[in-house]
């Protein structure tokens, strides 16, 4: 499934990559990657989601960049640039959804083969099959939680003089992520069964966990996702979702919009649907990974009591 | 007859939408098509569908509802086409191709920008493959001017043109200027083109343009018979397109619904095969085929 829905942006990936690796072995002829002045691990995050995990566990002693952080951009459509291929070259630690969601990541990484990256794919963490439809995984609390213990292992092997510091940190992380579970929990209890409608699969795994009943078929969702036109006749469902009110809450995908998103959108806040916006990256400033989730809970809270919509965190 | 109108059909409201607007767009292709078969203008039609492309693109890049740019597109792509000479039948090609290579090139731009740096998804897919689900009910009014538009024109140009299409000297002899005509047929062609690229897409356009016209001159042999021949196979192809595509949310479990443009497309080739093999067999059973004819009166002309 993943295989088929990725074929034609990796085709496309597989064009630009050849061009950029031509990039990346002149720049790695020039000179390895040395570690920079100050001996901190180079790091890059995928998304910007995975970037603000690391710099969460490596704090002083990592530079961290992200590949993808635009907010108002379509993940899923990614194309790499010289630079992207550039700081890939040069990190230490790597890492990267998996899924095919960052197909782009695998590609550069093997166009500057080196045994001194480090390569986390959330995917492997996890131990989903290839075959898994839904790619977002970062929605999924549990799947951070241990990602961040991977990557503190991981960066104690790197740098192993800081190897307290990073245990430290994680386990700030890890009492914020519990945190989190309380909310996530709390929620559950108060709303769990509660119907919603989605345009995307982006936030499938955090509904889930908060017990929300998503009527949407995942048909709907994937099609969208791929950029392919939903069928007539699951437009007609999504829209009798909002209009006979079906449901208490419309998730929209703020980052995947096409006409038919936008008209199933304007419908449910016409017919009393409030609508919440979830995003495929992290939304920047203000916001860390567990505020970022806490926000959109609050914001399912919100749509759920005051029937208040959240159209922009 | 739930063998061919499955449930829901006719209440569901993109369904509506989309046969009004295919069958309006159907029978302008249709009538422009036939101008354009026998004018021997298929690339050129190719062509702008190419142009109509980058303008459509263009326009998403914009925020402008895509009709906006396939036609505009197609204009602009008539006009260029006309001042580098696509009048001339010797160097006729060339224009076309220098300008299909330069719209091409466009579009890839614009397409490559609106999924990069935008949220839209489906983008290449809606431009290239046409959406017509997805037209909004609101957009009908301006494919129903425009349809108007042309279809006029065409009434009032139509004799010269298709003097001009069948024979430049006795046109030109005529008094028929045809610069003009060719020019402003070019413009016909555009925005024909910029209209079927709202349904079936705009590289597949042409498909539409071609089609039935091709069809229909291989079974009738007067020109008004050849228009309205063309017009119907071209809103059967449409609709049936349409229908077919509703339809195959139930042929499979998983309902994994297939594009409209492939079966308008698989229509259109169907009635093509069918219209050759027609005209092979009454070939063969008049072996003098209607060569006098062609002196004669081949299109109902007089």
């Amino acid at each position: 499934m993943i295989e088929r829905r990725r074929s034609p942006r990796r085709w496309r990936c597989a064009v630009l990559v050849s061009a950029v690796a031509v990039t990346a072995l002149t720049l790695s002829a020039c000179g390895t990657a040395s570690p920079n002045a100050a001996g901190r691990v180079q790091a890059v995050g995928a998304e910007n989601q995975y970037a603000n995990v690391i710099s969460q566990i490596g704090g002083k002693y990592v530079q961290v960049s992200a590949i993808m952080s635009n907010p108002s951009t379509d993940p899923h459509s990614f194309e790499v640039s010289t630079s992207v291929a550039r700081s890939i070259a040069s990190a230490q630690l790597v890492v990267q959804n998996g899924l095919g969601y960052d197909e782009f990541m695998n590609q550069l990484e093997s166009a500057s083969p080196t045994t001194s990256r480090d390569v986390i794919d959330v995917q492997s963490v996890v131990g989903l099959a290839n075959d898994t439809k839904n790619p977002h995984l970062w929605y999924d609390p549990s799947a951070m939680d241990k990602t961040a213990v991977k990557i503190e292992k991981d960066l104690s092997k790197i740098a192993p003089s800081h190897e307290r510091y990073f245990a430290t940190r994680l386990n700030a992380f890890r009492i914020s992520m519990l945190h989190l579970a309380n909310v996530v929990a709390d929620f559950r209890h108060q709303f769990a069964g509660a119907k919603v409608a989605t345009t995307e699969p982006v936030a499938d795994y955090l509904l889930r966990d908060l017990g929300l009943d998503n009527v949407t078929p995942f048909r709907f969702q994937a099609d969208v996702m791929n950029g392919v036109d939903p069928s007539p006749e699951d437009i007609a469902l999504q829209q009798s979702f909002s209009t006979s009110h079906v449901v208490k809450v419309f998730c929209y995908n703020a980052q995947v919009s096409s006409t038919v998103t936008e008209s199933l959108r304007s419908l449910a806040e016409k017919s009393g649907v409030p609508v919440v916006a979830f995003y495929e990256t992290m939304p920047t400033p203000g916001y860390d990974y567990q505020s970022w989730m806490r926000a959109e809970i609050a914001a399912l809270t919100k749509a759920l009591t005051t029937n208040t919509s959240t159209k922009e965190l | 007859m739930n063998w061919l109108f499955e449930p829901g059909l006719f209440a569901n409201q993109s369904v509506r939408t989309a046969l009004l607007v295919g069958a309006v767009v159907a029978v302008v292709s249709g009538v422009v098509g036939i101008f354009t078969v026998l004018r021997g203008q298929s690339f050129a039609g190719h062509a702008l569908t190419d142009v109509a492309m980058a303008g459509g693109a263009g326009a998403f890049l914009a925020g402008v509802a895509p009709l906006v740019g396939f036609v505009g597109g197609g204009v602009v792509g008539a006009g260029a086409m006309d001042v580098i000479g696509v009048q001339r039948v010797k160097g006729r090609d060339i224009a076309t191709g220098v300008v299909l290579g330069a719209a091409t090139g466009l579009a890839a731009l614009f397409l490559y920008l609106s999924a990069t740096q935008s949220a839209a998804t489906g983008t290449t897919q809606l431009i290239l493959f046409g959406s017509i689900f997805t037209v909004q009910s609101s957009t009908l009014p301006a494919v129903v001017a425009l349809s108007a538009v042309v279809l006029a024109t065409l009434a009032i140009i139509g004799r010269p043109l298709l003097l001009s299409s069948l024979n430049l000297e006795l046109a030109s002899a005529r008094g028929v200027r045809l610069r003009a005509i060719g020019f402003v047929f070019m413009v016909i062609l555009a925005v024909s083109v910029g209209l079927s690229a709202i349904i079936i897409g705009s590289i597949l356009s042409t498909a539409l343009l071609i089609g039935p016209p091709a069809s229909a001159l291989k079974l009738v042999t007067r020109f008004g018979a050849g228009v309205v021949l063309a017009v119907v196979l071209g809103v059967l192809a449409t609709l049936l397109g349409i229908v077919l595509a509703y339809d195959s949310y139930y042929w499979t479990s998983s309902h994994r619904a297939l594009p409209v443009s492939f079966f308008v497309v698989v229509v259109v080739v169907v009635e093509f095969t069918l219209a050759s093999l027609v005209q092979r067999r009454r070939r063969s059973k008049a072996p003098v085929p209607a060569r006098a004819a062609v002196h004669g009166d081949p299109i109902g002309w007089h």
